[in-house]
């Protein structure tokens, strides 16, 4: 009872919330507040609107929005896959050897502070004006934190089932599967959603800073659009953006989370 | 197999702590013991006397000077011939359901064949009076029914000796007898030896075919066979005399 009652009162202050945004938006646009440049920075919902429903239903001319999207997802994937798939790689030896562990956490601690974006003017020399830019960004944003967190959850393995593991005969790389790997679940969960956030991130911006003309994606429209001042068209990508996040969270992190860690009694 | 066969061997056993707050360093010095082949070992000692070290030197998770020997094999790494049932409750893996905590290690040790693991499972979620649970997950399991687990995957794959320490040391006084008595009956069956580590004086007397009591540096200060009739309860002759030997002797 008490719980539900909660649960509205969340519900309803945010439904308010969007809805005073929404209408102050909408007198600051219609009002005209900024002059002639209120259009670009104000642009009416409905218009907004409009712009959202066209590029969702694919109504407009020239390329679908979709394959915007397509591209940009296919990129993206393809980087969380090489970088969560290195970093286990990286980690799993730092559990083996110490000399590469000591290394290896220097390494994460240095890259993990650079962005991907500021080491863009050298992996355009390497690559070219090609995919593998993105995928290389994506690749970095993700492997570092994924690293940083999935070192951090071995340390915090309990000892108990170490020793249970290695007292039922597992060593090495079978110790570090069927012990280390599932008890830092929670770690490469969380891992796993900053790594999510900042490949998003990653990602928009390069594509925004320079795009590519055999695969372009949401970042190079959000770019176009900007060029073309057509700033509703903008605004409702912005929206779509947000979506997509929602839906990873909702549709892909909520039910590992529900069949792992939560299932596992590891996490509340 | 005779029953004089000796399982264990333990011979000049040092163990010492450098950075510890001890001042010699050592917690065991010069130890032996002979444990035979389906005796029930109870040791008891008070906290600090090096009875958990010692456990955990004969499983193989400690460094140590000296020998330990099992059928005449030395041993310095942990191995399936020694299974250590702890006394924390979360020793299960909670990523496995029961059933695939007490397969897994099987597995390990090569037995694939689905039905041989149900039936193993089964059969020693039987003996420990748990029928029925395969498929919950540890946390969802009391601390007495998460112990229980523990023993039976220690019996399911069949080793030679059973390290225990104080496995019902955090239970409630009830569950505690009744696990007690369950193992009781567990290990008259089984063909396995058991150490078990107490610092209960009831429970060495009640457990043990043999009850040990350590003191300072792992000296053994009391070594007997119990003759008390089974099941020994505190009314059966000679408990008594038994519980104030021990009882004086750790008091010293």
């Amino acid at each position: 009872m008490n719980r539900s009652k909660e649960r509205l009162h969340s519900i309803l202050s945010q439904i308010l919330f969007v809805v005073l945004v929404g209408a102050c938006w909408e007198t600051v646009a219609k009002l005209k507040v900024f002059g002639t440049k209120s259009d670009l920075i104000f642009p009416p919902l409905e218009a907004i609107g409009r712009a959202f429903v066209t590029n969702i239903f694919n109504l407009g001319a020239g390329t679908s929005f979709w394959v915007y999207i397509y591209n940009s997802m296919r990129l993206l994937l393809i980087g969380l896959v090489i970088g969560i798939g290195l970093s286990f790689v990286f980690t799993g030896l730092s559990m083996i050897s110490r000399t590469f562990y000591y290394i290896y956490n220097l390494v994460v601690s240095i890259f993990d502070l650079l962005p991907g974006v500021a080491l863009l003017p050298v992996v355009i020399i390497i690559f070219g004006i090609k995919p593998a830019v993105i995928v290389f960004l994506i690749a970095h944003s993700v492997i570092w934190p994924m690293s940083r967190n999935i070192l951090d959850g071995f340390l915090a393995v309990p000892v108990i089932y170490v020793e249970a593991g290695k007292n039922i005969g597992l060593k090495g790389v079978r110790l570090l599967t069927g012990v280390y790997i599932p008890a830092t679940a929670s770690y490469v969960i969380s891992g796993l959603k900053v790594s999510w956030a900042r490949a998003w991130r990653g990602l928009i911006s390069a594509e925004m800073i320079f795009g590519i003309a055999a695969s372009p994606g949401i970042g190079f429209y959000i770019n176009q659009m900007r060029t073309n001042l057509k700033n509703a068209e903008m605004y409702a990508t912005l929206i779509v953006i947000v979506l997509i996040g929602v839906i990873v969270q909702y549709g892909i992190f909520a039910p590992i989370e529900k069949y792992t860690v939560k299932r596992w009694g590891m996490s509340k | 197999m005779s029953e004089r066969e000796t399982v264990l061997k333990i011979s000049h056993l040092n163990k010492r702590y450098q950075d510890e707050g001890n001042p010699s360093g050592n917690i065991l010095e010069d130890f032996n013991l002979e444990v035979k082949r389906n005796e029930f070992l109870c040791i008891l000692g008070p906290s600090g006397c090096g009875k958990t070290t010692l456990l955990r030197c004969i499983a193989g998770f400690e460094e140590f000077e000296g020998e330990v020997s099992i059928e005449g094999k030395a041993k310095t790494e942990p191995d399936t011939d020694r299974i250590m049932v702890f006394q924390d409750f979360n020793q299960l893996f909670p990523w496995k359901t029961v059933e695939k905590n007490i397969q897994y290690p099987l597995k390990q040790q090569g037995v694939q064949d689905k039905q041989t693991l149900q039936r193993i499972t089964a059969e020693y979620l039987e003996k420990v009076n748990l029928p029925g649970i395969e498929k919950k997950y540890p946390h969802q399991l009391s601390g007495g029914m998460k112990q229980r687990v523990a023993i039976a995957k220690a019996l399911a794959l069949k080793p030679k000796i059973i390290l225990m320490d104080e496995p019902f040391a955090a239970l409630d006084a009830m569950t505690r007898n009744r696990l007690q008595a369950e193992l009781i009956s567990i290990s008259a069956d089984e063909d396995c030896t058991f150490i078990f580590i107490t610092h209960n004086i009831q429970e060495a007397i009640v457990l043990g075919s043999r009850v040990i009591l350590m003191s300072k540096n792992g000296k053994i200060k009391i070594e007997e066979q119990n003759t008390i009739a089974r099941p020994v309860t505190p009314a059966s002759e000679g408990y008594a005399r038994m519980w104030t030997r021990l009882h004086d002797a750790l008091e010293e």
